[in-house]
């Protein structure tokens, strides 16, 4: 016998009717990377199913002057080839192209890297370096949620059980603007990360000053996290040097990472402090290239 | 929680079956259509071995449900071979799979079917690459036997050999 029963919904409308007459007892499925292990594993049990394959829209990505819209159901294989995201925003396609191996990237999506929220998971400190903001659609209407917001603990989210993720929305760079990612793992492919960090800079018209910074940390605390205090250290001032230590040390204090079979906590604060300084290097590096 | 009808399009052909919604699309190749060139292992898309094309994508078949395969293509390695309908005749092995046997890129075999898959996969899409591309390519999947040395030996040469279409494939 079946575990679960599964629906098919044509349209955004039928898929949050289907949440809301289910509530907790489903599912959605997008890529199914996540979903069906913990089916397997026991450690989910739906009774539902709701597969958003034929739900139209959810698999676009749209870039404009203003902003970087990336649907619920857009694969890191997408994030990898959008030209447009090669560029300043570059980040994501660093965080993309390190999940899995191809089979797990050609379905793995955005919108199941936010909603499984694993402490570990490397697109989201991309998302949160963006600014990223995450629309949900329920019965009563659309809410936005700042991804900050909607990651409340490891595997928890802000999510109702009657609402859809369709979208996450993330500020476009201006001028003078760089992202990078980096990712420390014990091995280069198929790795859980030790410690992942995302950092954007927005630089000043000399191209030596700081005006704006993100600094956002994976794998050190039970979501991924930003740095405020980091940033703060970053704005207004000079970049290198001086600065960029400081900062990276107010990162490394702002992290609260644990001991596991990966590495112990001890290592993954020290590596806090070298990827954040190494990313901030490479941000400036890039804003100063492209302009 | 009933069985539901799904057609599945598997190496040009049509399938019908009858299936629980939660099986997955590797359970119901090996166990419902007797493709057991498809292998199970790890269940948790580390090892590569259940690799099958979806659409020309290499996918991992021990978490693709079968109700979602439906509607796109699906190529497993028993549909590598030549049908006979291009310029080799039926039968004719895949310039990858002939490389396989070729460079001995085969030991105990249990990984080639999904390490084929990927590199055509790939090469499809980056019809000459590096030893590196190639290893990166082959990144999610595992040899147990370690004979990675080969198998991208193996893939370098079929690619050259698909670039140059000194076979036709």
């Amino acid at each position: 016998m079946s575990r679960f029963e599964y629906h098919q919904p044509e349209s955004m409308a039928d898929a949050v009717d289907l949440a809301a007459r289910f509530g907790e007892r489903a599912s959605f499925l997008a890529g199914g990377t996540d979903l069906i292990v913990q089916i397997e594993r026991g450690r989910a049990a739906p009774d539902h199913v709701i597969g958003l394959g034929r739900v139209p829209g959810l698999d676009r990505v749209e870039v404009d002057g203003r902003r970087i819209s990336l649907g619920a159901r857009v694969t890191h294989r997408a994030i990898e080839r959008t030209p447009a995201l090669a560029g300043p925003p570059r980040c994501l396609v660093e965080g993309a192209e390190v999940i899995g191996g191809h089979q797990v990237r050609n379905v793995a999506t955005v919108g199941g890297n936010l909603v499984n929220a694993s402490p570990a998971a490397d697109l989201v400190p991309c998302l949160l370096a963006l600014d990223g903001a995450v629309t949900l659609v329920g019965p009563g209407g659309e809410r936005e949620l700042p991804v900050e917001r909607f990651l409340v603990g490891p595997n928890r989210t802000a999510r109702r059980p009657d609402e859809l993720v369709t979208r996450v929305t993330l500020s476009a760079l201006p001028p003078r603007a760089a992202t990078a990612f980096l990712k420390a793992g014990r091995r280069r492919a198929m790795e859980i990360s030790v410690v992942c960090v995302a950092a954007r800079l927005v630089l000043d018209a000399s191209l030596e000053r700081c005006l704006e910074a993100r600094v956002a940390l994976g794998a050190v605390a039970p979501t991924a996290v930003r740095a405020h205090a980091a940033e703060r250290l970053l704005e207004g001032r000079p970049v290198g040097g001086e600065a960029f230590r400081r900062a990276a040390e107010a990162a490394q204090e702002s992290c609260r990472p644990i001991d596991d079979v990966r590495a112990s906590a001890t290592f993954r604060q020290h590596l806090v402090g070298v990827l954040v300084r190494r990313a901030l290097d490479r941000c400036v590096e890039r804003a100063r290239r492209a302009a | 929680m009933a069985r539901i009808p799904i057609t599945l399009t598997i190496n040009g052909e049509l399938h019908e079956a009858l299936i629980e919604p939660d099986r997955t699309l590797l359970d119901v190749l090996r166990t419902d259509l007797g493709l057991t060139g498809t292998k199970t292992n790890c269940l948790d898309a580390e090892c590569g071995v259940c690799t099958v094309l979806a659409d020309g994508l290499a996918v991992n078949a021990c978490l693709y449900l079968a109700v979602v395969a439906q509607g796109r293509a699906i190529t497993t390695i028993e549909g590598l071979a030549s049908t006979g309908e291009g310029l080799a005749p039926a039968g004719t092995m895949h310039p990858l799979q002939e490389a396989f046997v070729e460079h001995g890129a085969v030991q105990c075999g249990y990984c080639i079917p999904g390490m084929i898959l990927s590199a055509k996969a790939y090469l499809d899409d980056h019809p000459r690459p590096t030893e590196l591309q190639v290893r990166e390519a082959l990144a999610g999947n595992l040899c147990r036997c370690t004979g990675y040395q080969k198998i991208v030996d193996a893939v370098l040469a079929a690619a050259s050999r698909m670039a140059t279409g000194a076979v036709a494939s």
